[in-house]
C-alpha cells in the first residue's frame, strides 16, 4: 500500500492547483504512473479517498493512466521499451539498464469547479 | 474547469533522496539499502557482517519495522551504532524518516551505513531513500518463484543474496529458477549464495563490500 504515500504528494499538488485557481471543489484528478512505480489505480483512489475527506477534492475521482518505462542498455547502449517483467536488450541479449522514464508520478490536470461556476449553476 | 500542469507529486520525496545522498556522500559513507520479504534474513546477516568488517571499517544501521526495538536490540550488540525507525502503519521506509534517521547517527568515521528497510517486496522498490546501492535478499523458504513475481524488486538491485542456501536440499529448491528470472531481469547484479548457519558465501559477501567500499572512496 505504497499509494498511501503516492496519495499524500498528491493530494498536497491537488489542493495547492485548485486553492490557486479559486476552485471550491475538485471533481477530478488525472495521474500518469510510470509502470515501475506499481501504482495499483483503486489503492491510489481509497488512499485520495482517505486523504481528501474533509478538503475540497473529496469525492474527487482520481484517474490514472500508466506510461511504459524506458530504458538504455548499459552494455551497448540500445534504447528500448523493456516490460516490467523483461529487461532484456533486444540488440545484445543482457539486462543491464539504465532507466530513462518510467518512474514518474505526474499529476497533468486536475477538473474543479469555482465559485463562478458554482454561481452559474445556482442561477 | 479543467487546469493542466505537469507536476511532480513525489518532488518532495525525490528531493529529500537527493539531499540524503548528498549527505552520506559529503560524510564518506556508502549506504546500501537492504530491501526483501519479512523473515528472510536482513538482521542475521547485518549481526554477522558488521563485526565481520569491523577491523577496517565501522558501520551504522537504521533498522525499520513497523512497531518493536527487537532489531535494534539484535543489531546494538554488535557494537554498532543503529537507529530504530517504527513506521507504525508504513510498509516501507521514506526518504524522510532516512533524513531523521540519519540526524541521531554520528557519521564520522562511519564507512557503511545498512539501511534494513522494512520486510516487504512491493512497497520499498518504490521509493528512493537516498542510498548508493540496493542489496536484495531471497531466503530459500520462501520459494524458487519470487524474482519473477517481484521484479521490479530484483531489476533495481546491484546484488542478489539468496540466503539459508544450508535449507535447498531440503526443499528440493530449483537454483536454475531464480538463474533463469534474474536473467531476464537484471544480469548486471551478482546472486550469492549464503548461510549464516553454516558460513557459506560470506566472505564473498565482505569482499563484495569492500570492493564497493572501496570504489566509493
Amino acid at each position: 500500500m505504497h499509494e498511501m504515500s503516492i496519495a499524500e504528494g498528491l493530494i498536497d499538488h491537488v489542493l495547492r492547483t485548485a486553492r490557486e485557481a479559486g476552485a471550491v471543489r475538485v471533481e477530478e484528478v488525472v495521474v500518469e504512473c510510470g509502470a515501475l512505480r506499481g501504482v495499483v489505480p483503486e489503492a491510489l483512489q481509497a488512499a485520495f479517498d482517505a486523504l481528501a475527506e474533509g478538503t475540497e477534492a473529496q469525492g474527487a475521482a482520481v484517474a490514472v493512466t500508466e506510461t511504459p518505462i524506458t530504458a538504455r542498455c548499459r552494455a551497448c547502449n540500445a534504447e528500448f521499451a523493456p516490460t516490467t517483467e523483461n529487461f532484456v536488450c533486444p540488440a545484445c541479449g543482457r539486462a543491464d539498464v539504465e532507466i530513462l522514464s518510467g518512474n514518474h508520478i505526474l499529476l497533468t490536470s486536475v477538473v474543479c469547479v469555482t465559485e463562478s461556476e458554482t454561481e452559474g449553476e445556482n442561477a | 474547469m479543467k487546469i493542466n500542469v505537469v507536476q511532480n507529486v513525489l518532488d518532495a520525496s525525490d528531493a529529500l533522496a537527493v539531499a540524503n545522498r548528498k549527505r552520506l556522500d559529503a560524510a564518506g559513507v556508502l549506504a546500501l539499502n537492504l530491501m526483501s520479504a519479512p523473515g528472510s534474513g536482513k538482521t542475521t546477516l547485518l549481526q554477522k557482517t558488521i563485526p565481520a568488517l569491523a577491523p577496517q571499517h565501522r558501520s551504522a544501521v537504521l533498522v525499520g519495522d513497523l512497531q518493536t526495538t527487537r532489531d535494534a536490540e539484535r543489531l546494538g550488540q554488535t557494537g554498532a551504532q543503529v537507529t530504530q525507525i517504527n513506521t507504525g502503519r508504513g510498509c516501507h521506509l521514506s526518504p524522510a524518516q532516512v533524513e531523521q534517521g540519519l540526524d541521531g547517527l554520528d557519521l564520522g568515521g562511519v564507512d557503511f551505513v545498512f539501511i534494513e528497510n522494512v520486510g516487504n517486496m512491493v512497497c520499498p522498490a518504490a521509493f528512493d531513500l537516498g542510498e548508493h546501492l540496493r542489496v536484495i535478499l531471497l531466503s530459500t523458504p520462501e520459494g524458487d518463484d519470487k524474482v519473477a513475481k517481484y521484479p521490479t524488486l530484483f531489476q533495481g538491485a546491484a546484488i542478489v543474496l539468496l540466503t539459508k542456501t544450508d535449507l535447498i536440499d531440503v526443499l528440493g529448491y530449483n537454483l536454475d529458477r531464480v538463474r533463469e528470472d534474474l536473467a531476464q531481469l537484471n544480469t548486471r547484479a551478482p546472486l550469492l549464495q549464503l548461510s549464516a548457519r553454516t558460513g557459506e558465501g560470506l566472505e564473498a559477501w565482505y569482499q563484495w563490500l569492500r570492493e564497493r567500499r572501496a570504489e566509493k572512496a
